[in-house]
């Protein structure tokens, strides 16, 4: 039973991070924008924009130019991320060649730098009194999740064994809503939960803002 | 408060703008009505006030910030007064988790710190450059001065403003027959000077040309030189040109105070006067954020303008048609006559992050520059992190160009004074360039009080006309 509503639980949160998260993309994409309002200079054609874009995504420019700190923890933390997500695919697909994943064998790296990026990121909120002045708890909280996370995945690598087989299975399971027991193991259910945490949140913190930068006007909009 | 507090508008005023004369009784539901409206009408405040992770980057980005050292004078804290009752009304954490989220009511006490800190912002979009989501702080100060006025706070300066040039067509309230005497007194100035009769025709039906400058430039100092020098070009030029007293005024205050229905109205006066007097050619001249309503904004308000000639089939900026004819040899400029200026530019921040020039992405930057260097002998470039597209704005732009600000103003204008201190320090500079009416008001009225009373503040087009060969 509480591994059908664990299940259950767990399909719902994913869904609901996409579905969610594409609702909120058609929302800012339906909102009327009368008024063009790139920064200039700006490009003047769409492979400009697209490639304004894709800096400010992949290399986070803007932020690089307003302080190297903050912009160095947080390529740290997002590359660290996405590198620790990509490794978590093949959890979920065993039989995944490792070819496809090469840089698997820098998941003990990756995650290191995803965690120090988001020490690195929380110092700077409680000792720089400007970054502080503007925290919500929120603030706090996030970077604590994701530091949680990031954490008690550390230590099902190392402490605590984990049939990863078993939680491919279960994770498989709730997606194709053909449920699965949970996986053995204390460790695995505390990352398993917060991680549905994760994506309940999502779409509707500042988290989303991933996606929300593909829309800001004044990055995608050209000069004519 | 003196100094840092600009009046509220006076009822009649603010009835003229079809608004309520004072705080209405049921201000809180009604301007959180507006704000919906607001938030559903513009995706750029909606992105904005969604995507922002308080990661910091802008916080010590702003003028107004690095010259009052007051926090609220962040722009991320600037945004949160409007994000934070967004979050309460309008998002499902905000509403049941207010404390975690850092949503808030709309009481009395904010809708005031509304009104002082959205005029604390000159909507120069320097943060923007900084921040990696792109937000726009402009638009926020916008919406939120827009919902205060709508429920009986507008700001007497802006809003008195927009009801001048709407009556009038100007912002100063000159109406046809004094704007004559001045153009007739300046004609007879040039003759005495050069020699020359260099016209400035006011609704000439015969013009190919109109052109449009902020009403400043008429009478003010050092505005007025540079309209000298617009007139010398076109004359040198042979072109056919004239100002029109209905859109005597370049300037469009309703930027300022977010409200898109009365932009609208004093863009059209524009196109209306260039279908009246039938020209060919429309050319904006040194204005700020006239160009950035001209350049960016006057086909999503007012249409194409369809009767300019194919080979400019859009407003010009009087910096652009100068260049022009500079590059074909139409005019000729003869450095030496300013022999002993040292000059810097400042960028004003409407021009450099809010519009472009000419053909090139960045002629916004370089076109101003390419004439400079041509007017001058020696040119000298503030510190890289305080020009181009990280510009700092003069301190008096976005509706603050008012004595009851003149606190805030000096305070704001501080990091533009100490940039122009060191090339002063190291260069000898003797005259600070500008193309905005703001910025040669505001920079000529505050260097004073950062003890750089010397440099002289200047319009390029004074430089220009001067070093104009001019027969």
């Amino acid at each position: 039973m509480s591994d059908i509503l664990a299940g259950v639980l767990f399909a719902l949160a994913i869904y609901w991070a996409v579905g969610a998260t594409l609702y909120r993309m058609i929302v800012w994409a339906r909102t009327a924008s009368p008024l063009p309002i790139p920064l200039t200079p700006a490009p003047r054609t769409r492979v400009g924009v697209a490639g304004r874009l894709l800096l400010e995504v992949f290399a986070f420019r803007s932020l690089a130019r307003a302080t190297t700190i903050t912009w160095i923890a947080s390529l740290l933390f997002h590359y660290g991320l996405l590198l620790v997500m990509l490794m978590h695919v093949r959890f979920v697909f065993p039989e995944l060649p490792l070819a496809l994943l090469p840089f698997i064998q820098f998941s003990g790296w990756a995650l290191l730098a995803m965690m120090s990026g988001l020490i690195v990121l929380l110092l700077r909120r409680v000792l720089v009194d400007r970054v502080r002045y503007i925290s919500s708890p929120s603030d706090y909280l996030h970077l604590a999740l994701l530091m949680a996370i990031g954490l008690s995945g550390a230590l099902l690598k190392r402490v605590w064994p984990t049939n990863l087989f078993d939680v491919g299975m279960f994770v498989r399971g709730a997606v194709t809503l053909q449920w699965q027991p949970l996986p053995e193991g204390f460790g695995v259910l505390i990352h398993l939960a917060l991680a549905t945490i994760l994506l309940l949140i999502f779409p509707i913190s500042k988290l989303v803002h991933g996606v929300g930068i593909l829309f800001s006007p004044t990055l995608n909009q050209r000069e004519r | 408060m003196s100094g840092s507090h600009t009046a509220v508008a006076e009822p009649v005023v603010q009835q003229h703008l079809d608004l309520p004369g004072t705080l209405v009784d049921d201000w809180h539901d009604q301007a959180i009505k507006r704000l919906g409206e607001l938030v559903d009408s513009r995706r750029g405040l909606r992105v904005f006030l969604d995507t922002c992770t308080k990661c910091g980057a802008c916080t010590d980005k702003c003028h107004y910030f690095l010259g009052t050292a007051d926090p609220g004078n962040m722009p991320v804290a600037r945004q949160d007064l409007l994000r934070s009752v967004y979050r309460r009304y309008y998002t499902w954490a905000g509403r049941w988790f207010p404390w975690l989220v850092g949503a808030r009511k709309l009481d009395k006490a904010l809708l005031q710190d509304w009104y002082n800190y959205f005029y604390q912002c000159s909507e120069c979009r320097r943060c923007t450059v900084f921040c990696p989501k792109g937000i726009d702080t402009s638009e926020v100060t916008m919406a939120g001065r827009e919902i205060l006025a709508s429920v009986g706070l507008g700001q007497q300066y802006s809003q008195e403003i927009i009801t001048k040039v709407n009556r009038i067509g100007n912002n100063l309230g000159m109406k046809a027959p004094a704007l004559a005497n001045v153009l007739e007194s300046l004609e007879e100035d040039i003759l005495e000077d050069t020699g020359v009769a260099v016209k400035l025709p006011l609704d000439d039906p015969d013009a190919d040309m109109l052109v449009v400058t902020p009403s400043a430039d008429f009478f003010a100092e050092p505005h007025v030189d540079g309209m000298i020098g617009y007139a010398k070009v076109l004359h040198q030029a042979g072109i056919r040109w004239t100002f029109s007293s209905e859109a005597s005024e370049a300037a469009n205050f309703a930027l300022f105070t977010g409200q898109h229905d009365h932009m609208r109205d004093i863009a059209l006066r524009i196109r209306t006067a260039a279908v009246k007097l039938n020209v060919s050619r429309l050319v904006i001249g040194e204005c700020g954020h006239a160009w950035r309503v001209a350049y960016s904004f006057l086909d999503p308000l007012v249409g194409p303008m369809k009767f300019l000639e194919p080979a400019h089939p859009r407003a010009q900026h009087i910096c652009e048609l100068t260049h022009e004819l500079l590059q074909a040899d139409g005019i000729k400029l003869d450095a030496s006559r300013n022999a002993g200026k040292v000059v810097t530019y400042h960028d004003s921040c409407n021009v450099a992050r809010g519009a472009g020039m000419g053909n090139k992405e960045g002629g916004q930057l370089t076109i101003p520059r390419e004439l400079l260097a041509a007017s001058v002998p020696v040119v000298v470039e503030m510190s890289k992190d305080t020009t181009g597209q990280r510009t700092f704005c003069c301190g008096g732009g976005g509706g603050m160009l008012t004595d009851d600000l003149l606190d805030v103003r000096i305070k704001g204008a501080l990091p533009r004074a100490q940039a122009l201190r060191a090339v002063v320090q190291t260069d000898q500079v003797t005259h600070l360039v500008a193309i905005c009416a703001i910025c040669k008001t505001q920079l000529s009225s505050v260097l004073p009080h950062h003890d750089l009373a010397d440099v002289q503040v200047s319009s390029l087009h004074h430089l220009v006309g001067d070093a104009l060969v001019l027969t």
